[in-house]
């Protein structure tokens, strides 16, 4: 199979899963007990305005029109008015998406190569004191309970040692300074990254680290890394050209496979945090009953997943030749 | 016997066979495999901390019965209306309304198993018999059920259950359980029928088709007894992210306003403001659900090795 | 002067269950341009003599003593970097298991460009390329097809590849552990016969070890014989297949379908071979000897030679 092939078949089958997904929703809310006006309206609003939304989402119709014309709101955007904001959920969503991809792309990218990383070379020196050291941490930053890994940084480097903001993404006297230019903006979100940054990738380095651990153990056992032995290439390049590759194969499907997980913890960090991203966003609607923005940033979530795991297979495809050819 | 003569006997059999043919051999070989687990630091580890957990979790009923005060819900201590550090009459202090900390650590103990356990068995079972049912009968009953395992899987749980939650207002503890329990099977399916799939092709299963067994039959005689096993690994790990997601529920605020777990623990410091007050308050909830996933974990790892003895390390390798 | 010496090599692997006495005393010598063959029941010791030949023994291996010269340099007394120039350079190696000898992740013309370069700063990455393609063609492989995938090879053409890897440096010696045995009999033969001619026509020696003793009939001009962890037979193929010193060596012949000549009754022989971590005391192949008397039993036959360069291990060889 080549590789824009497999790509699009992917694709397909994505595309079925989020539908899938986005059916259920529908079912969920409609066929909950309580009127699904209540879903969609907000008890503040103007006669007008509750009939204008009625409208817009075909309350007054039968279901499977109702099912047609919720798809279609989709594929335009259209996702109603927020309770809470009083503004389109649209609107919102499009600042919070960016905000989230950063942080989550970041973390994901920076956990994954330190796993990896990591994982090699502590496999090459198994045994050694750097082995144990580095494992043991791994294990234990691993199992830290997440919300409890970020109130307690940020009690130590936020509160008492004052290194890093509280919380937000912005510090606002910088951003409302006509003067301040892109690059002291830009060091000013890094400044309000690097707690909720450290909180994901302590929880996740040591798992991925383990794993590859593992799976260079057993990759080193392999023919292959004899005949790298035996062609009397150095050291460095057995680990890294030979082993690594092949060992990193299996920790790249289990980051894939774990993405939904690790999405979980990123809405935890977002709200500990006061990162305006979706997954605080969710956290929000949810406890402020605000139904449009609830099920609107849960769907997008959703679909972030879903292409992140796209874009994770396409990752595996281009590692391995197995896949491409 | 001596031990020495235990050891001999032992090494000069196959030592141990990770799914044996026919029936609940594995049962017999239990001695054999708790000396293999025995051997491993990091299980016994988790081991003693599980128990230790135990106890706590026992030991939760004691508080309430000494004095009501201690009751980790509605025991108010009436000289104190503010949170107070660790004292003789409260060990570990008290939370913003003077209820006693200890007891509450206590109570989170038991309630955090009874979530783990409860949750855990349910989603194995769901995902023993879906596993089972998808591996032995294949074509489209496999595809149907392995395709509805594989969106369960993409989906973040926990934003689910939130969004499960502002539908039909907050869960009760026992609904908790069960909506874990039916995100969590997915995982659970695919292994199980991995594992259907080798032994439906081994040879005393055609023989059992042959000899006329009925599907029931060959399922829970022949496939079951051989995949629980492996059933119970996945539960020692499924009853880590229960208790995980129970807890992040709790701590965003969507736990059960009824029970004490250590989540609520950690929702009640952080939004009453007590985070840089109350180290006391704030630490030992966290290190609690940190060290008793950590424990999980350890035995699992360690029970992996017992069923997968390509795991084991080679002796004297090196 | 012989090229590669292997004096008195005994090897043990120490294990959970006890020392597996893999290699007990095991001498021979290669010379240029010579092919010598190494037969013997699975087991007996042949991929660790391939093995303490290019120290790629396992972890667990221990080498308890022995020399192996090669071109009067002990090889056992080298350090792991002056190993590393060894390896290739002078002796390369065709592994028993091709299936999965190659790298699945690169390019299988990739994985002899990168050998040619460790070794020879000389050729550039265009050269080396070259070379490779050259080589593609001397083992009878399309060199379109170097920019290929391991997967995309089937057996046959991975074995190949291996061989032109193994020549890739122009090694004095080639060790080929069993380089056709996964293959079926039509590409065996072919392979066989490639091999044969490129060690006659680049003068290679050639160590080639295999169970089959028809292949080694074939391939080699001298052969030894292994049991158990011991060299019992060495000498001129003709030699030992027609007249062989060793009651191993003759059983050995006697179970397997006649190589030339009127066809005999296949005498398979009795009882098993030993496990290596208890060998039987004195001669390791007493207890299956038919010839066996006390002092077999009791003594480890030396070794003794009969003829010019005909050698056994065996206290009543058959003159
Ligand atoms: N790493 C190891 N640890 C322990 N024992 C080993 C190890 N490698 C080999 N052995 C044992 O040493 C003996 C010789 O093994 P070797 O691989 O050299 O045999 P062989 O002649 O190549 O067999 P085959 O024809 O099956 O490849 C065998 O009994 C084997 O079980
Ligand atoms: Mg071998």
């Amino acid at each position: 199979m080549n590789l824009r092939l497999f790509v699009l078949v992917r694709s397909v089958q994505i595309l079925i899963t989020f539908f899938i997904i986005m059916t259920l929703l529908f079912v969920l809310f409609r066929l909950a007990p309580g009127d699904p006006v209540a879903f969609l309206t907000d008890p503040q609003m103007t006669e007008e305005e509750v009939a204008l939304l009625s409208q817009q989402f075909g309350l007054d119709q039968p279901l499977h029109r109702q099912y047609l014309l919720y798809v279609w709101n989709f594929i335009r955007g259209e996702f109603g008015i927020s309770f809470y904001y009083h503004r389109p959920v649209v609107e919102i969503l499009k600042d919070r998406l960016p905000k989230t991809a950063l942080l989550f792309t970041t973390a994901t990218i920076l956990y994954a190569f330190a796993g990896i990383t990591w994982g090699k070379i502590l496999a090459w020196k198994r045994g050694s004191l750097l082995d144990t050291s580095v494992s043991l941490f791994g294990l234990l930053t691993h199992t830290f309970f997440l919300p409890w890994l970020a109130l307690i940084l940020i009690w130590i480097f936020a509160y008492h040692l004052g290194w890093f903001p509280l919380n937000a993404m912005i510090s606002p006297e910088i951003w409302l300074d006509p003067e301040s230019g892109w690059l002291r903006k830009g060091l000013d979100i890094l400044h309000h990254m690097v707690l909720p940054l450290a909180v994901l990738f302590l929880t996740h380095f040591g798992g991925y680290t383990l794993v590859m651990r593992s799976t260079m153990l057993e990759t080193l056992r392999e023919d292959y890394i004899l005949t790298a032995r035996a062609k009397g290439l150095p050291e460095k390049v057995i680990r890294n050209r030979h082993a690594a590759p092949n060992a990193a194969l299996p920790v790249v499907t289990s980051l894939g496979l774990s993405l939904a997980f690790s999405i979980n913890g990123g809405a935890i960090t977002e709200t500990i945090f006061s990162w305006p991203g979706l997954g605080r966003e969710l956290v929000f609607s949810v406890s402020n009953s605000d139904y449009p923005l609830a099920q609107a940033s849960f769907l997008l979530i959703a679909a972030f997943v879903l292409v992140s795991n796209l874009i994770v297979d396409i990752i595996y495809a281009y590692l391995d030749p197995r896949i491409r050819y | 016997m001596s031990s020495r003569e235990g050891k001999r006997t032992n090494s000069s059999k196959p030592r141990h066979r990770a799914f044996p043919r026919t029936g609940i051999r594995w049962l017999r070989h239990l001695e054999e495999n708790w000396r293999i687990y025995r051997s491993n630091p990091m299980g016994m580890a988790g081991l003693v901390l599980l128990a230790l957990f135990g106890l706590m979790a026992l030991a939760s009923f004691i508080p309430p019965l000494i004095d009501p005060i201690y009751d980790p819900m509605s025991g108010v201590d009436p000289i104190i209306d503010t949170s107070t550090g660790p004292s003789w009459r409260h060990w570990l202090g008290t939370d913003f309304m003077g209820r006693d900390i200890f007891s509450q650590l206590l109570t989170g103990a038991r309630v955090a198993f009874m979530i783990g356990i409860s949750a855990a068995f349910m989603a194995v079972a769901i995902g023993t018999l879906v596993g089972m049912t998808a591996g032995y009968f294949g074509r489209t009953v496999d595809t149907l059920l392995m395709r509805l395992a594989d969106i369960i899987m993409v989906l973040p749980g926990l934003l689910v259950i939130l969004i499960l939650s502002s539908v039909v207002g907050r869960l009760s503890i026992w609904n908790l359980v069960i909506i874990i329990a039916l995100f969590k099977w997915a995982g659970v399916s695919r292994v199980i029928r991995a594992q259907t799939l080798s032994l439906s092709v081994r040879p005393y299963i055609e023989a059992a088709r042959v000899a006329g067994a009925s599907h029931a039959r060959i399922l829970f005689r022949h496939i079951l007894p051989n995949v629980l096993p492996l059933s119970f690994l996945y539960m020692t790990f499924g009853v880590t992210s229960a208790i995980l997601i129970e807890a992040a529920l709790s701590f965003l605020g969507f736990g059960d306003p009824s029970t004490v777990s250590w989540g609520m623990m950690l929702q009640w410091v952080w939004k009453t403001g007590h985070m840089f007050k109350a180290p006391y308050w704030l630490i030992p909830p966290g290190v609690c659900i940190s060290l008793i996933t950590l424990s999980f974990y350890l035995v699992g790892r360690a029970l992996d090795e017992v069923l997968n003895p390509r795991l084991r390390k080679e002796v004297l390798e090196q | 002067m012989s090229l590669l010496e292997v004096d008195s090599l005994t090897v043990h692997y120490l294990t959970a269950k006890g020392k597996v006495h893999a290699l007990e005393e095991v001498s021979f010598d290669l010379k240029k341009g010579e092919a010598l063959g190494l037969v013997g029941e699975s087991g007996c010791g042949k991929t660790t003599v391939a093995m303490a030949i290019m120290k790629l023994l396992a972890p667990n291996a221990r080498v308890l003593s022995g020399k192996i010269l090669l071109r009067g340099e002990d090889l056992l007394r080298k350090g792991e970097e002056e190993m590393r120039k060894v390896r290739w350079k002078e002796v390369s190696m065709v592994f028993q298991s091709a299936m999965n000898a190659l790298n699945p992740v690169h390019r299988v013309g990739d994985q002899i460009v990168e050998a040619i370069l460790a070794h020879d700063g000389s050729f550039s990455e265009e050269e080396a390329q070259k070379r490779v393609s050259e080589l593609f063609a001397l083992v009878g492989l399309d060199p379109n097809r170097m920019r290929d995938y391991p997967h995309q090879y089937s057996g046959g053409m991975r074995q190949r590849a291996i061989i032109a890897m193994a020549l890739a440096c122009e090694p004095s010696l080639v060790i080929a552990d069993e380089p056709t045995t996964a293959l079926d009999v039509v590409v065996q033969d072919q392979i066989l016969g490639e091999m044969k001619r490129l060690q006659m026509d680049l003068h290679l020696s050639l160590l080639y070890i295999s169970h089959d003793i028809s292949i080694i009939a074939r391939a080699c001009d001298r052969m030894g014989v292994m049991y158990a962890g011991q060299l019992v037979e060495l000498g001129p193929t003709q030699k030992v297949l027609e007249a062989p010193l060793h009651p191993y060596t003759r059983g050995l012949l006697n179970s397997y379908p006649s190589l030339r000549g009127p066809k005999k009754r296949l005498r398979p022989i009795p009882g098993e071979p030993p496990n290596l971590w208890e060998p039987p005391e004195g001669c390791r192949f007493h207890p299956r000897c038919p010839r066996a008397s006390e002092i077999c039993r009791s003594s480890c036959p030396p070794v003794v030679s009969l003829e010019n360069g005909h050698f056994a291990r065996c206290h009543r060889p058959r003159s």
